[in-house]
């Protein structure tokens, strides 16, 4: 492994709230001035952005921003300073008349560690940040290290304000998150860019199609980007759901991840629908380690083992599973496989 | 009346129609942009589509409002925003979904100046 790289392991918070005009734009008010600045102070910025009917999203230097009316989902990877995001987000919310109702921290275990600034450098400082950041009425608080037999761990914080009702829809919602590291070398090569001539718009289109990252979620509108020499970020819309795909291509350090909010939305069939956009997503980058936490709503909880009758017949071997309640209901449940080596 | 280095806002399906014609007529470039007042990245292109208006005098930009040309929307098939279509003689050129500055001025200057006449 290299001494020191960059880092893929995105840092990921969503923030939900309450507050005016439910039906209305919301948080997609926040001003382009706004934005900017809170990107500051997380140390990234803008290179990209689409939105439809139902919310906003970027990408961003380090990976990608979605502004929902009442939701905000940002993730960054590299050595930015996430946290530092969520007391601005409060503030300009709090200016739109939007009051935070719960907020949910989640990453994998970064690669370089010791290259992380505070407060990220571990999961405990990252846990008392969120809490000193936070009101006092988010009052029910989860926190939990989710471990597995492989270099792949998953850290989970959630807090809710237990007197506020959020709005239906966007908790019926499933969230799946996929972290890859090791992948397979001809794969990690399609993110290297060889044309020069091309704009990292252009580039990054090209990835996407010959990737096959076009056709993990047909009929999603994908806004890609491809960074200069090697690394790329999509972020897909279908509707009120989203998917979207980081990958750093280095080999030593190779990293991708997939995440999709809203998957099977009000078809009924959440499960095959996971199912099959999982293995689509270990086919595009052949992962040697792939972890997927699953994010499911009360009622329709995940029970362990549901990735593996998908992985397993494609040589990935299962190496620990575990699951926690969160507070409000619901679970996740992490599972990390191994590609099997061959005979 | 021509109206030139600006960007002109269509707010009936008519005015829409009227300078898609003068465009074919005139034989120039057409940028459309697909555009809604509550779509955040829209107003990331907003100021440099405003400067590429003053700097290619030659081109028509046209702004649709997706709430107010609802019709013209469904019927160019836009689903997310912004969407900018490039048209010249009636024929769709380029079609370029996102904030994607870099290539859409690329395609700006590539098909503007093969119209140069």
């Amino acid at each position: 492994m290299a001494v020191s790289g960059f880092e893929g392991f995105e840092k990921r918070l969503e923030l939900r709230f309450t507050g005016a005009d439910p039906n209305g734009p919301g948080l997609r008010r926040l001003g382009q001035f706004e934005i900017n600045r809170i990107l500051e102070a997380a140390q990234c910025t803008i290179v990209s952005g689409l939105g439809n009917r139902f919310f906003d999203s970027y990408v961003l230097s380090e990976s990608s921003l979605f502004i929902y009316p009442s939701k905000i989902i940002i993730k960054t990877c590299g050595t930015t300073h996430l946290l530092q995001s969520l007391s601005l987000f409060l503030h300009h919310a709090k200016k739109l008349g939007h009051y935070i109702s719960s907020c949910t921290y989640t990453r994998g275990n970064f690669i370089f560690p010791e290259s992380q600034p505070f407060p990220h450098t571990n999961f405990k400082e990252e846990v008392s940040f969120l809490e000193n950041d936070l009101p006092p009425r988010l009052s029910e608080r989860k926190s939990s290290v989710l471990r597995s037999k492989t270099s792949h761990s998953w850290h989970v914080y959630t807090s809710r304000d237990p007197n506020m009702l959020e709005t239906g829809a966007q908790n019926e919602v499933y969230t799946m998150e996929v972290c890859m590291t090791d992948l397979d070398r001809s794969s990690a090569r399609r993110f290297f860019r060889h044309e020069n001539y091309l704009s990292g718009d252009e580039a990054g289109r090209e990835m996407t199609e010959r990737s096959g990252i076009g056709s993990i979620r047909a009929n999603s509108v994908i806004c890609d980007f491809a960074f200069d020499p090697c690394g790329y970020s999509m972020n897909g819309l279908l509707g009120s759901s989203y998917s979207t795909i980081h990958v750093t291509p280095e080999n030593g350090y190779s990293y991708a991840s997939f995440e999709c909010v809203g998957l099977g939305l009000g078809q009924g069939q959440e499960m095959e629908e996971v199912a099959a956009v999982l293995a689509r997503v270990a086919r595009v980058f052949g992962p040697g380690t792939l972890s997927v936490a699953l994010r499911a709503p009360q009622g329709a909880e995940w029970s362990i083992g549901e990735a593996a009758t998908v992985l397993e017949p494609m040589g990935m071997a299962l190496r620990g599973a575990r699951a926690v309640d969160v507070p409000g209901g619901g679970n996740v449940v992490f599972q990390a496989f191994e590609r099997r080596r061959e005979l | 009346m021509e109206q030139v280095g600006v960007i002109i806002p269509c707010h009936t399906k008519e005015e829409f129609d009227q300078q898609l014609q003068k465009a074919i007529e005139s034989k120039k470039l057409v940028v459309i942009d697909f555009t809604a007042t509550w779509c955040g990245p829209c107003r990331i292109m907003l100021p440099l589509l405003e400067d590429w208006a003053k700097e290619f005098p030659h081109v028509l930009f046209l702004k649709v409002d997706v709430d107010e040309l609802k019709s013209v929307t469904s019927d160019w098939d836009v689903e997310a925003m912004p969407t900018f279509i490039l048209v010249k003689e009636g024929n769709i050129l380029e079609r370029i979904v996102g904030v994607r500055k870099q290539e859409l001025r690329q395609k700006i200057e590539e098909h503007h100046s093969t119209s140069a006449a």
